[in-house]
């Protein structure tokens, strides 16, 4: 009985993790600038792999396996904002249209 | 309906949803009109084989594909910030943040140690970059970069 009690919370947050990144892949299609579907990959860069590793957490128990998919969000959680930023940084400096989509405050650049 | 068969049934089921998720994104990164789409959806690729790899770790009981991931997290976070800094040295970008002029090198030129691959770049890009005196300084409109390539959209 306790093993379908484990099977079952594991199915629902595996589903709510696959949502997430069908929810992603809907976004990437659907928005038009790069910035919005950075937006949209940071939904499942965290929340749908956050969601995934969790449940396999729940599904595998407490044992030195669960500590690893731990760090493992941990790391993800951790370095996945930073590469988006350096992405979007990279979109803002080179991107010539990009006043076209973006309001820059009046004292941009300034200290 | 035993406890192993219903998480078989559930992992496949997930595993596959995956697997067509992972080739809609390629379509995506294939289509992707600047590059700035393209190392997104690396990003988001690496993502999805994270979660399949944790997924199947716990589908085959292999505690050591657990390792894997986590070297698999490593390398697709080094992917995405080697890929942009080769990126940025070759477009030579200016910083306005650190008061840099349009034909100067960013800092984080050296700060990467490619000496070499920096020379050979610096005669390409600074005939392509005009005068420091002819850009417009207008601010707002951004229009200073050099226009390398033509956005799509």
């Amino acid at each position: 009985m306790i093993e379908w009690i484990r099977f079952w919370i594991t199915a629902v947050i595996l589903f709510c993790g696959i949502l997430a990144f069908i929810l992603e892949v809907a976004g990437l299609f659907r928005l038009g600038f790069v910035m919005n579907r950075m937006h949209a990959s940071g939904i499942g860069d965290s929340f749908g792999l956050g969601c995934v590793v969790f449940a396999m957490i729940i599904s595998s128990g407490l044992n030195l396996d669960s500590l690893k998919l731990f760090l493992l969000i941990l790391f993800m959680w951790l370095t996945s904002p930073v590469s988006t930023h350096f992405l979007s940084r990279i979109e803002v400096n080179t991107n010539p249209f990009i006043a076209r989509y973006v309001r820059f405050g009046t004292d941009y650049g300034k200290k | 309906m035993t406890v192993d068969l219903a998480y078989q049934y559930l992992f496949t089921g997930a595993l596959t949803v995956m697997a067509v998720l992972i080739g809609i994104i390629l379509i995506r990164s294939i289509i992707g009109p600047r590059i700035i789409d393209r190392i997104l959806c690396i990003n988001m690729i690496g993502t999805l084989v994270i979660c399949t790899i944790a997924i199947l770790s716990q589908m085959l009981d292999e505690s050591y594909l657990t390792d894997i991931a986590i070297i698999y997290a490593m390398l697709s976070f080094l992917t995405v910030l080697i890929l942009a800094s080769v990126y940025i040295r070759r477009l030579n970008l200016t910083d306005e943040d650190e008061g840099m002029k349009a034909g100067e090198q960013p800092p984080g030129v050296q700060a990467f140690g490619a000496q070499d691959v920096s020379l050979g770049q610096t005669k390409e890009t600074q005939a392509s970059v005009p005068a420091a005196g002819s850009l417009q300084q207008d601010k707002n409109s951004r229009e200073t970069v050099p226009q390398r390539e033509v956005p799509h959209d």
